[in-house]
């Protein structure tokens, strides 16, 4: 017999204009791992926030079983007091500081009054440890690539000494399969112990993988609760969207053309080594490889956004200089990076600023923009993406991650770019804008451009690349064509993906 | 994982409603009629003119520093810029006999360079705006006092006194003029030239402006030199004014420019301003003085009232974001 720890009764939200939760209950058991299943927009962020106190709902009840004493947590340090924690990225850690003090940013140990740093160190070299990190404590969160900052916040729970319910929100979105393991190690040990775990994320087989019981949401009211043992991805596709969904990754492939772009020994100082490759028109060329493999790195330099010291870009044949991002563009190639946030798209700016920001010289006159076809262009390619919004006049900053990214997507194609280079596209967005961005890459390569796909989630890249490109610590470690893939498990990949040099 | 905002296109009313500029024209629409009502000479001719003489140079500046602030920059050289400028104009005038249109030129070219190298500084040194114009500002001041010895220079030759009394049609004048001029023509840089829209994605996110094949260097070099050709403009208007280059000429003027530009809504985070809100944020300033010594008032009350204004103002804005976010 399961203790309940956490009671959700009756909860709903309103924002303006939107309901973002409608009655929802359901119970969290003590030491059970508890799935929260649901596109963007169903409501998950928004119960977890009310959760941590946070937000507050405006109706409905959540109360927490502590020692037997139901209370409400009504901020999150009520929550962190009664053993409440979440991995909420940008708020919860500080750039600026290092690693150690980071874990302890509230709660430094202090000798004589004074903050103990030996302590400190000591204890944050354990936890960096137990989390497999290899990286120094003193390393300022700035310096760190997203994926490890992000293994900083997830690891940074485990310095609590009183851990009851932990909320675990995309924590995989930007790790590679080996950190994967980690987390669920960690996950495994926190249920043996008896703490209770909400666990969110988009890839279903984790959920199937490491959740006891699963919670369906959609458009802010509760479908369903499930044992996972009862479920299966399809099932859960179907239960979040409304309708059946096979095979996503299921597009239709095309008869790769000439040779569009070929990269010849590129290398940097530390990143990578002596790569070369090409890519055909009507192609998509996915590139796969733990962190620090070098993947995007490398499209940094063949898009002029970081150096190079040797190597060659040749485009359509000809050999091409590419010394900045904005020569790349003009030769066609459309970069859609990594953190769409920090450098994708300007959350302040309109939809309509943002999709003619690379393609202002385009429709302007002796240095003016004729803003009537900036208007209509925007309208044009925000349509032509789907991009969800009542007005392009709207901010960027506040659509959804999918919609951000539909509006970056359609920044790059007003240049008609032949080549685009899409890095982690689909990170921390929903199964339904998923699919839309898979027919746009179809449709890329319909209409003859070449599309490289670097990914970490393995089913994605290898479901929709036609050639596959596996990298590890810099070098290219394997290639596999259309015919290989076919066949190609997710194991042999990883093996290659971990070659050691 | 955020919803999307299921807003409803606004209507042309609660769009006017909502800015900026609205809040700040009633204020000033209401200070005016207060001290129209109920004070004298408020709206005599002399007192009108002295306002918008008051409102020309500090609006010239704060309209440079609304194209630096855009960018997530801020420049407080400013007014030493613009004393450097006054210096070098009456230094070659008076000593060398330098042709009139000559020494503007030479004016307007060292404020321009003096732009050039806080834009160097910055983005090539990566030394903050702030810290890096707070030390172009102590390089300038020392120049300054270095050329002239520290004693003021006064102008003689008379054209550049009458831009400072004269007027067109012997109703405008040539200041307030000026700074009209200026106003629209960085009001049609900012919302019609692929220069102007590029400054908003700097300041939104230098990263962004990068990879969307924005040449950085190029747009910080040209934003703080535009600012100094600004700063230029305004050490004209100032010798025309004063009729003489002081050692500390243009002191305190970018100060009061910055907060005409916050006041107006541009945010020292970048990515937000706009000329028109500039303009009412230095109106609404000059007049509180000049209203508030029509009605008596303490001039170091007003003071007090003008800082409480800038806290004000950003204060409203930070919360109306927050909303938002």
């Amino acid at each position: 017999m399961q203790d309940t720890i956490l009671k959700i009764e009756h909860v709903s939200k309103f924002y303006p204009g939107v309901t973002a939760l409608n009655d929802v209950s359901f119970e969290i058991k003590k030491g059970e791992v508890h799935a929260l299943c649901g596109e963007n927009g169903a409501g998950k962020s928004t119960l977890i926030k009310c959760i941590m106190g946070v937000e507050h709902q405006d109706q409905g009840t959540i109360t927490m079983n502590y020692n037997g004493e139901w209370i409400t947590n009504s901020s999150a340090v009520e929550s962190q007091a009664h053993g409440v924690f979440a991995n909420y990225q940008s708020v919860t850690i500080a750039p600026d500081l290092s690693i150690a003090e980071n874990y302890f940013l509230g709660c430094q140990p202090k000798k004589n009054g004074l903050v103990d740093w030996r302590r400190m160190a000591e204890e944050s070299q354990r936890v960096i440890d137990k989390f497999e990190m290899k990286v120094d404590p003193r390393a300022k969160i700035r310096e760190l690539t997203i994926a490890m900052q992000a293994m900083v916040t997830i690891s940074k729970i485990s310095i609590n000494d009183d851990i009851r319910l932990v909320i675990l929100d995309e924590p995989t979105a930007l790790l590679e399969n080996d950190k994967v393991e980690i987390l669920f190690r960690f996950v495994r040990e926190l249920k043996e112990r008896g703490v209770s775990v909400i666990y969110i994320s988009h890839r279903l087989e984790e959920v199937i993988e490491i959740c006891d019981t699963v919670t369906i949401l959609k458009d802010g009211t509760y479908v369903n609760t499930l044992p996972v043992s009862e479920v299966d991805k399809d099932k859960l596709i179907a239960m979040m969207v409304g309708r059946p969904m096979s095979d996503i990754y299921n597009i239709e492939h095309f008869k790769p053309g000439e040779e569009l772009l070929r990269v010849e020994n590129f290398s940097d100082s530390s990143h990578f080594r002596d790569i070369s490759f090409t890519l055909h028109r009507g192609e998509i060329l996915g590139f796969v490889g733990l962190v620090g493999a070098g993947r995007s790195e490398i499209m940094r330099a063949v898009t002029g956004v970081e150096k190079r010291l040797t190597g060659d870009v040749y485009i359509n044949g000809k050999k091409t200089q590419i010394r900045n991002p904005s020569d790349a563009l003009r030769h066609g190639i459309g970069f859609l990076t990594e953190d769409r946030k920090a450098d994708g798209c300007a959350l302040g700016l309109s939809i309509k600023k943002n999709i003619n920001m690379s393609s202002l010289d385009m429709i302007s006159k002796l240095g003016f923009v004729n803003l009537r076809k900036e208007a209509k262009r925007a309208a044009e390619f925000s349509r032509d993406v789907n991009v969800k919004t009542p007005s392009i006049e709207q901010l960027v900053g506040n659509l959804s991650g999918g919609n951000q990214q539909k509006v970056v997507i359609a920044k790059l194609l007003c240049r008609d770019p032949d080549i685009l280079i899409f890095d982690e596209p689909t990170v921390g967005i929903d199964v339904g804008a998923k699919q839309e961005i898979y027919k746009l890459i179809e449709r890329l390569t319909a209409q003859g451009r070449g599309v490289i796909l670097i990914s970490s989630y393995l089913p994605e890249v290898m479901g929709l690349s036609d050639r596959l490109i596996v990298m590890a610590q810099g070098k290219i470690t394997a290639e596999f064509d259309s015919e290989a893939l076919k066949t190609l498990t997710e194991e042999e990949v990883l093996r290659k993906a971990s070659i050691e040099q | 994982m955020t919803n999307d905002r299921k807003v409803k296109s606004p209507g042309m009313i609660s769009q006017v409603l909502k800015r900026t500029e609205f809040t700040l024209g009633v204020i000033i629409v209401a200070l005016f009629m207060l001290a129209a009502t109920f004070t004298k000479n408020f709206t005599s001719t002399y007192n009108l003119t002295n306002l918008t003489k008051q409102g020309a140079i500090v609006g010239v500046m704060a309209v440079a520093q609304t194209i630096v602030i855009i960018t997530g920059g801020i420049d407080i050289s400013g007014g030493a810029v613009a004393g450097l400028g006054c210096m070098v104009m009456a230094l070659l005038q008076t000593r060398t006999g330098t042709p009139f249109v000559l020494t503007i030129l030479a004016c307007l070219a060292v404020t321009v360079l003096c732009g050039f190298i806080n834009g160097v500084i910055i983005f090539d040194l990566n030394v903050p705006a702030m810290i890096a114009t707070l030390g172009t500002q102590t390089v300038i001041r020392g120049i300054v006092k270095l050329l002239c010895g520290g004693l003021n220079v006064t102008y003689t030759d008379s054209r550049i006194l009458n831009i400072g009394t004269g007027k067109l049609f012997g109703t405008v004048p040539y200041l307030a003029l000026i700074w009209l001029l200026v106003a629209v023509i960085i009001f049609i840089i900012l919302r019609y030239t692929v220069f102007g829209r590029n400054l908003y994605v700097i300041g939104s996110g230098i990263e962004v402006a990068k990879l969307s094949g924005i040449k950085v260097r190029k747009m910080f070099y040209m934003v703080y030199s535009f600012a100094g050709l600004l700063y230029g403009v305004a050490a004209i208007m100032l010798a025309a004014r004063v009729g003489m280059a002081q050692p500390g000429t243009g002191e305190g003027y970018d100060m009061n420019a910055i907060a005409a530009a916050v006041i107006g809504g541009a945010s020292l985070a970048g990515g937000r301003g706009a000329v028109t809100g500039t303009l009412f944020g230095t109106v609404l300033m000059v007049l509180i003085t000049n209203a508030g010594t029509a009605f008596k008032i303490d001039p170091y009350i007003l003071d007090v009232t003008t800082g409480v204004l800038i806290i004000f103002a950003v204060a409203m804005d930070m919360i109306k974001t927050r909303r938002k976010a």
